[in-house]
């Protein structure tokens, strides 16, 4: 059992470098090499090792709403986003969003014009972009400021009062982004690596391309990868005794024909009380000589015993290997992320929250009650 | 024509793709050759059902009528909407003659005995199945056409497919059939799925099945040139026998196409490296639920390939064995609340 359980361990940091270098991207380039230096600097292990997701801290106490304004953070709430990353973006100035705004509608307005790319009813309806910042959405002093961005357009019969409608909304983001990789770039370039987009395709298409002619910059596809969604199944249970996660739901696809989808969706409290007893002793992990940081840190090992105790029931009942397809969702009332990219953060009210970057994924929950919140960090 | 009558054939319209509509019309058979050849296909269905609703005004049709056309319909492409399988139980020693005439009469009586509005029709198909149409009012309330039950019974035999009906719907037609098809009782057979053909064909073992005596020998010799011929019989063996207890498990050929099967698992955890868990007392509450385009395919595929474990758990193949795919699992111990004991272990 126990060599199985090294095994396991080491292919999600093996598969973490092959994808790494699969990627041709200069921002992947610049962004590995960073790492590579940094553990040549003889950083400590313990840096590098979260940053290739072995271990996390244990979520902590946090009060988003002191930092960001509860109202902004409902825009980023109950909506699915389109995750995408961006690599960093040349002249981009928060001083000027008013500018972009402008910009950007003029953009799309003459985008539609040429019959590029959409439908001819749209071009009848206007567009009015806004950009704006959402304070407080970051970790660090290095972070830059995360940045909304709204397109508010009249439907297609709406009579000539009738207010504008929001259509499509996105943002950009950096949240405890690398402080060596942001140290590192020049003065020029601003870095929100993580975008997020809902709404129509078309509309993603022209905001990115906007981008990409004002800031010379790149934006690529981001998946949420295997180890990340099964690192959520474990931080988001273990969230279930502040906050009612209702239920622990997986889908995998098997690779048969026709394909087969299998949904587990297990009762939130003995999801918990499955993950406490695969959690370690303290006593194993101060021998371990690890930093015992407050409230603990999450190892990977703690979450491969605990999705290879969910697979174990589930063999033992349909005789079918899990590990045999992939897993493509993971939701419970806190939230949902797809191996496609996209990702949902939910709430039972206005006091839950969450913000993303591309190195981190900030995932913010408060309780009724008290006003705290947990943090979890994922490296994609 | 009244509006109710007006709203149906409107509904009707927005449900019939426009290459279909000619074909069902003809059916029908109450269109005039002259009406249906002044219908233009090639127009839009707003034009359509304009001129159907004037041809309905000029004949004086009602409600019955354009519910007859709807009938047809649904007849002829039964694979829509959530199908119910339901088991008639216990039959009295006359049930075997009940016969379509005995059966209407008494189907009808039964139910408008115990509600005042409603209004039925019943067709019987080619395949011996009788067709009912319920459509549901109450005692304030005349029959709303618009949500109209369909109940398909085939004569004979115990078994009952419906769709659309309402838990408070549900007391009353099961109370209605088991009068008139001359039953004790009437139980959910578990089953259920968009596909009405599948979930017949799964349920009264319409599909081919597969024998052990089917399979003269998992080896087989033979003659084509392999890199290393020890190492090809080596697999095929085991190849051949996976996929011999894949067919005998889910059938061989062509499955009905079932779409999902979902367990309701209350067992306890047992795994030998989790001492915690094995000795809690409560069990593992979980859902699992399989879906595919064609589940017994996907399954089938599964065991043949080696990700299933074969033999097949007796879970997976209860699916096509008993004709059900719905399963609330319990540990084999007495307990009043388990709907199925099923021994986990294997």
């Amino acid at each position: 059992m126990e060599r199985q359980h090294n095994s396991v361990v080491r292919t999600p940091l093996n598969s973490v470098v092959v994808q790494r270098r699969s990627k041709s991207k200069s921002y992947r380039q610049s962004y590995r090499s960073c790492l590579g230096a940094a553990s040549r600097l003889g950083l400590t292990p313990a840096l590098t090792a979260r940053r290739l997701n072995t271990s996390r801290r244990a979520p902590k106490s946090h009060n988003i709403t002191d930092k960001v304004d509860p109202e902004q953070l409902t825009l980023l709430l109950k909506t699915e986003w389109k995750l995408s990353y961006v690599t960093p973006l040349y002249q981009f100035r928060h001083t000027q969003l008013k500018s972009y705004s402008r910009q950007l509608s003029a953009f799309i307005a003459a985008e539609k014009q040429q019959g590029l790319a959409v439908d001819a009813e749209g071009s009848q309806s206007s567009f009015r972009v806004s950009f704006s910042v959402v304070q407080g959405m970051t970790e660090t002093a290095d972070d830059a400021e995360t940045v909304l961005i709204q397109i508010h357009s009249k439907p297609m019969f709406a009579k000539q009062d009738d207010p504008q409608k929001l259509v499509w909304s996105g943002w950009l983001a950096c949240i405890n982004g690398n402080p060596d990789y942001l140290s590192s770039l020049s003065k020029d370039f601003i870095c929100l690596p993580l975008f997020g987009s809902s709404g129509p395709e078309v509309l993603t298409t022209l905001v990115k391309s906007w981008f990409q002619q004002m800031f010379d910059c790149c934006f690529g596809p981001l998946e949420i990868s295997h180890t990340s969604l099964q690192w959520l199944v474990a931080l988001w249970t273990n969230c279930h005794t502040e906050s009612n996660i209702q239920h622990l739901r997986m889908i995998w696809t098997l690779p048969v024909t026709p394909p087969l989808q299998i949904t587990y969706t297990v009762d939130a409290q003995d999801a918990w009380e499955l993950w406490s007893s695969v959690r370690k002793d303290p006593e194993e992990e101060s021998e371990g000589g690890e930093e015992v940081e407050e409230g603990g840190s999450i190892d990977l090992k703690e979450v491969m015993r605990f999705m290879q105790g969910l697979k174990n029931h589930f063999y033992r009942h349909f005789r079918l290997d899990l590990s045999a397809g992939s897993l493509q969702q993971v939701s419970t009332a806190l939230g949902s992320a797809k191996y496609s990219g996209r990702i949902k953060v939910s709430s039972d009210g206005k006091n839950c929250s969450q913000s993303f970057s591309q190195d981190t994924f900030l995932l913010t929950h408060t309780r009724k009650d008290k006003c705290c919140t947990n943090i979890f960090f994922l490296s994609f | 024509m009244d509006d109710s009558a007006k709203r149906l054939l409107q509904r009707f319209m927005r449900r019939i793709p426009t290459q279909m509509l000619k074909t069902t019309l003809e059916k029908w058979s109450r269109l005039t050759v002259a009406q249906q050849k002044s219908l233009d296909f090639t127009q839009s269905k707003w034009a359509l059902t304009e001129a159907l609703l004037d041809i309905c005004e000029e004949n004086k049709w009602t409600t019955k009528h354009i519910s007859e056309l709807e009938m047809i319909y649904v007849i002829d492409n039964p694979n829509q909407g959530m199908w119910h399988a339901f088991q008639l139980m216990d039959p009295e020693d006359d049930a075997h003659s009940v016969e379509l005439t005995q059966f209407k009469e008494q189907f009808k009586s039964h139910l408008s005995e115990l509600i005042r509005h409603v209004s039925v029709k019943i067709k019987k198909h080619t395949d011996e199945a009788v067709w009912i149409r319920i459509a549901w009012g109450d005692s304030y309330s005349r029959p709303n056409h618009l949500k109209p039950t369909y109940v398909v019974h085939y004569l004979q035999t115990p078994y009952v497919f419906v769709t659309s009906l309402t838990s408070k719907q549900k007391p009353l037609l099961s109370q209605a059939l088991v009068l008139s098809t001359r039953h004790h009782a009437i139980k959910d057979a578990n089953l259920s799925g968009k596909k009405f053909t599948a979930i017949r064909d799964l349920l009264m073992r319409q599909y081919q099945q597969a024998f052990p005596t089917k399979y003269p020998s998992p080896l087989k010799e033979k003659n084509q040139t392999v890199s290393n011929p020890l190492i090809e019989r080596e697999q095929a063996g085991p190849a051949a026998n996976r996929l011999q207890m894949a067919c005998e498990a889910f059938g061989d050929g062509m499955l009905p196409q079932l779409q999902s099967a979902v367990y309701k698992l209350e067992t306890k955890f047992r795994d030998q490296t989790n001492k915690t868990m094995t000795e809690r007392e409560e069990s593992f509450r979980c859902v699992v639920k399989f879906a595919s385009t064609n589940l017994l395919e996907s399954l089938r595929d599964c065991a043949s390939s080696g990700i299933a474990s074969t033999p097949v758990t007796p879970l997976l193949s209860s699916i096509p064995l008993k004709g059900r795919n719905y399963f609330v699992i319990t540990d084999n111990s007495p307990g009043p609340s388990s709907q199925m004991h099923q021994k986990t272990d294997g």
